[in-house]
């Protein structure tokens, strides 16, 4: 069957079976593979996606139901330029990555969080990573990563809005 | 090594941009043109012999390419190392559910599964041993391969370590205790299953891209099996999407697998595991019961200690020969005894096999002894952090072993480091005086470790380095050590800049690959920083010395005039030459630019039947300290926090070090309480993550670390070691911690939540459903 959906900001059509999943589309149809298949079963978060900015287990979502959605994968996460972006810089900095095969899927979900929770607590930012396993790195540093980058966005728009009032 | 300007100083993994981008291709994320899908049959039963394997059916199966049997290898494709027990696919008989069978290539993974399906496999069931204990009983079923010398066929071996008469030196001691304590089996649960992705090459030979810790063993093992030369097998290490110990022996067959089919086929084929496929097939930690005997005196001098335990390694022999020569070693703990004995025993069952786990027969052996140090201390009445001190081994002591610790011993440091970072005095006394009737107690234990430096007496222990300066003057590095995760490539990155007095970013050290690196023993045992990181160390020194020539040369003056300020070279007319010129003036003088660097461990041995000797060249040593809420209505401990402080020696790669020690301590949270990858009747009871639970976000407290730098003299820069030993104390710290909290000693390895709140577990029954079902879905 036609897909239609936006994947990573662009508009795109796949011709599919129906009765495969998300992650499937992804990695066989798009060549998508920064989207990890580890479990299958929706425990492992290692295929997390943000599905209209929610995030979701890809290897869960049934291709054909994102038709006229929005997708987007950890190749749709970057700066302008096309480097990484703050939250990814962070993780590089924290020292937040050492296998790697789940960071992915973290750097996802730290997405997800902070797009709805600007400055989460610790414990806040622990809880929306309990869906992503990590087997190498104990969470901290990714936690670390993701606590630097609500902080620096902070700043950021504090610094913005003072721009703003002094104009 | 004052003023050292890149190792020690903060630092960013060399692979870490590709990894957060999605960019990182690891061997699933691999796919050539005209590339076959491959899948493997499994056994169902967990011991039989094959009476028919027919294969021609699933060659008449749609898009089915080709398939592979034992018949397809040299000497039916044997392998494995300490002991040859293993093969490729399984031949006469299987040995335990999940044992592959018969390999199959086709068009796609759903022809390859119908291929696997469409094979004619018929197995008369045998009887099978489940139990450890029963594995050496005379009636009992041969699970191991037969011997010749008289011994029992699933006896695998003993492994002793002896110093003086324990038995006679109890009589001696004020206080004795003995107990029993168990660990059950560790599923590694490295995010990305196993796979591999073997080329057929032109010349007839074949080129295999392995998730995989050691390239050279599996190289070795494909010359073998497939009767090629060395110089028509290569093996490649992608990125590997974590390891831990668990992805030798299995991908190895994987390996051979994909390769037989490659070149049955003449096109690439690719095999990648299923989650469930991964947990059935492959091997695990190992479950061990000891029995712990403690002898002190009132004034808490501990004097003697006999330890006695079985080890159970399933079908196969994998590396627990290794595993339990480890475990004797470690056995009695860092401690000093005046006499000591430790006896293991290792043994075959049917209960799925048992192979390399992170902290490789010391995790097993900690949990055990570390709560019986604390059990001696309750019986004397000290404080476990005093008693620990007072018997832990220091510089100058001589170990059970009959080793003098010359220098590099930190855990006297560690102790006193953690005790006071964690507040310890103060919270066991207000946790002793805790309500009895409360139903949420809090709890603080201790632990202290060692842990051996690489392999010890398990064998010939060195590495080597190349380095090289290409035309655009940048550098690369080869070892034949893998970076599975752990951060290796940074620490050779940062020690060849320190040697080179260049900026890191010019450096790139490349994936082992057979072809480039040279054979550098086994990546395990924690070895790489101290192994491989001295070869690159003297890599980069051989380099230099080309450089310096060239440096006086340019400047015209003595060698001895010339020194360096950040990347330049200057001398005595004090004008600062760049790097560059004198790598341009090195090329114009003729010399290379490239250079070898091989560093051997110093000289050890130990004795197998005397149980003496000096079993490593260096040991880390590390505390831990662990504060619970144990929750008795529930069962539910939480853990609240961690503190760790080990000796590392010297630290080359701050965010790395701390990184292992986080992990490491996830795995031991896991350990120590819920992780149990039970087998019933042979069937693994949990086979995805839905069941199998590892530690979460929410399930890991915050950790305190922090590093006690006791340099060895030998090691780069007085480097150590750390991934292993991260994990081994942990299971125990919070078993140490849940004892103060509740009272109850959990003597079972995991203390989860029927253990902690009735003492005693739930009745299990096992299906083989689930087993047989996964082994054949997509």
């Amino acid at each position: 069957m036609l897909i239609n959906f936006i994947l990573n900001q662009k508009p795109v059509s796949v011709d599919a079976p129906a009765d495969i999943t998300l992650l499937t589309l992804l990695r066989d149809y798009f060549k998508l593979t920064g989207t990890k298949e580890a479990c299958e079963v929706g425990e492992c978060g290692a295929c997390s996606v943000l599905l209209d900015g929610e995030l979701v287990n890809s290897c869960l979502v049934a291709a054909p139901s994102v038709t006229g959605h929005e997708v987007t994968t950890i190749e749709g996460i970057h700066d302008e330029d096309g480097g990484p972006n703050d939250l990814q810089r962070n993780f590089i900095a924290k020292g937040a990555v050492q296998c790697g095969f789940c960071i992915p899927g973290m750097v996802i979900a730290g997405e997800a969080l902070l797009a709805v929770k600007s400055q989460p607590s610790r414990l806040e930012i622990r809880e929306a990573l309990a869906g992503n396993l990590c087997r190498c790195t104990g969470y901290m540093q990714i936690v670390d990563a993701i606590e630097t980058t609500a902080n620096d966005r902070a700043h950021m728009r504090n610094h913005e809005e003072r721009e703003k009032n002094s104009q | 090594m004052t003023n050292l300007k890149y190792v020690g100083q903060p630092a960013q993994r060399v692979d870490a941009l590709e990894k957060v981008m999605g960019k990182t291709k690891y061997v699933g994320d691999m796919s050539l043109p005209g590339m076959l899908y491959a899948r493997t049959l499994r056994s169902e039963i967990p011991h039989g012999r094959i009476i028919k394997l027919d294969v021609s059916p699933a060659l008449e199966v749609s898009g089915v390419i080709a398939v592979v049997t034992s018949d397809d290898f040299v000497n039916h494709g044997n392998f494995g190392f300490p002991i040859s027990d293993m093969y490729m696919l399984a031949f006469e008989k299987v040995r335990y559910v999940g044992e592959g069978i018969a390999s199959v290539a086709a068009t796609t993974p759903e022809a390859a599964l119908a291929g696997v399906k469409a094979i004619i496999c018929e197995i008369e069931p045998l009887p099978a041993i489940f139990d450890m204990a029963d594995a050496l009983k005379p009636d009992a079923p041969q699970v191991g391969p037969t011997r010749t010398d008289g011994k029992h066929p699933n006896y695998i071996g003993h492994y002793p370590v002896y110093k003086g008469n324990p038995k006679e030196k109890f009589q001696d001691c004020d206080v004795v205790i003995e107990q029993k304590y168990e660990t059950v089996m560790q599923e590694h649960a490295y995010l990305e299953t196993e796979g591999g992705l073997a080329i057929p090459t032109p010349e007839g030979g074949v080129s295999v891209y392995l998730s995989c810790q050691s390239p050279f063993i599996p190289r070795n093992d494909l010359c073998k099996v497939l009767g090629l030369p060395a110089d028509r097998v290569r093996v490649i290490v992608p990125p590997v999407g974590g390891s831990f110990g668990g992805k030798d022996d299995l991908n190895y067959q994987t390996a051979g697998q994909v390769a037989a089919l490659a070149l049955k086929a003449k096109r690439p084929v690719r095999m990648t595991f299923s989650r469930e496929e991964s947990i059935i097939a492959s091997y695990k930690r190992g479950s061990m019961r000891m029995n712990i005997k403690l002898g002190a005196d009132h004034d808490g001098t501990l004097k003697a200690c006999e330890f006695r335990s079985l080890y159970d390694s399933g079908a196969y022999s994998s590396q627990s020969p290794f595993t339990s020569w480890r475990a004797s070693i470690h056995a009695m703990g860092a401690y000093r005894y005046e006499d000591c004995s430790v006896d293991i025993d290792t043994v075959y069952t049917n209960t799925g096999y048992a192979g390399a786990y992170r902290g490789f027969g010391n995790t097993e052996v900690c949990s055990g002894i570390e709560q019986a140090i604390d059990e001696m201390a309750d019986q004397l009445m000290m404080d476990p952090i005093d008693f620990r001190l007072k018997n832990c081994l220091k510089v100058g002591d001589v170990t059970p072993h009959g080793q003098l610790l010359s220098e590099s011993v930190g855990l006297t440091d560690c102790l006193l480091a953690v005790r006071k970072m964690s507040d310890w005095d103060r919270k066991r006394k207000e946790f002793a005086n805790q309500s009895p009737s409360a139903e949420k107690r809090r709890g603080i234990g201790v632990t202290a470790l060692f842990h051996g430096t690489s392999l010890g007496a398990e064998g010939l222990d060195e590495a080597t380095a190349t380095i090289e300066i290409h035309s655009d003057n940048l550098v690369s590095i080869t070892s034949g050590l893998t970076d599975y995760g752990t951060g290796a490539r940074t620490v050779y990155t940062l020690i060849a800049a320190e040697i080179l007095g260049i900026n890191p970013d010019r450096i790139h050290v490349h994936n082992p690959d057979t072809n480039t690196a040279k054979d550098s023993g086994p990546t395990v045992a924690s070895r790489t920083t101290i192994l491989a990181g001295n070869s690159v160390r003297v890599a980069a020194q051989n380099l230099m010395q080309n450089l310096d020539w060239a440096a006086a040369d340019y400047l015209k003056c003595d060698i001895l005039l010339v020194h360096r300020v950040g990347e330049d070279y200057i001398g005595p007319s004090e004008e600062p030459v760049s790097w560059d010129i004198v790598v341009k003036h090195a090329r114009e003088m003729g010399l290379v630019l490239s250079a070898f660097g091989r560093w051997s461990a110093p000289q050890i041995h130990w004795d197998e039947e005397k149980g003496t000797g000096t079993p490593y060249f260096a040991y880390h040593f590390g505390s831990q300290v662990a504060e619970v809420e144990v929750d008795l209505k529930t069962g539910h401990t939480d853990v609240i926090n961690i503190w760790a402080v080990h000796d590392i020696g010297k630290v080359i790669f701050p965010q790395g070090a701390y990184g292992q020690l986080y992990g490491g301590i996830s795995h031991g949270l896991g350990y120590g309480l819920y992780e149990d990858l039970d087998y019933q009747n042979g069937y693994a009871q949990s086979i995805n993550f839905d069941t199998y639970l590892i530690p979460t976000s929410v399930d890991m407290p915050e950790i305190q670390a922090g590093f006690v730098e006791a340099t060895f003299s030998q090691g780069p820069f007085g480097a150590k070691n750390v991934a292993e030993p991260a994990m081994v104390p942990t299971a125990p710290t919070i078993l140490n911690a849940i004892a103060n909290a509740t009272g109850r000693r959990i003597r079972k390895l995991p203390a989860n939540l029927e253990r902690v709140m009735l003492g005693k577990e739930l009745t299990k029954k096992g299906s083989p459903f689930s087993c047989k079902v996964a082994l054949k879905i997509t």
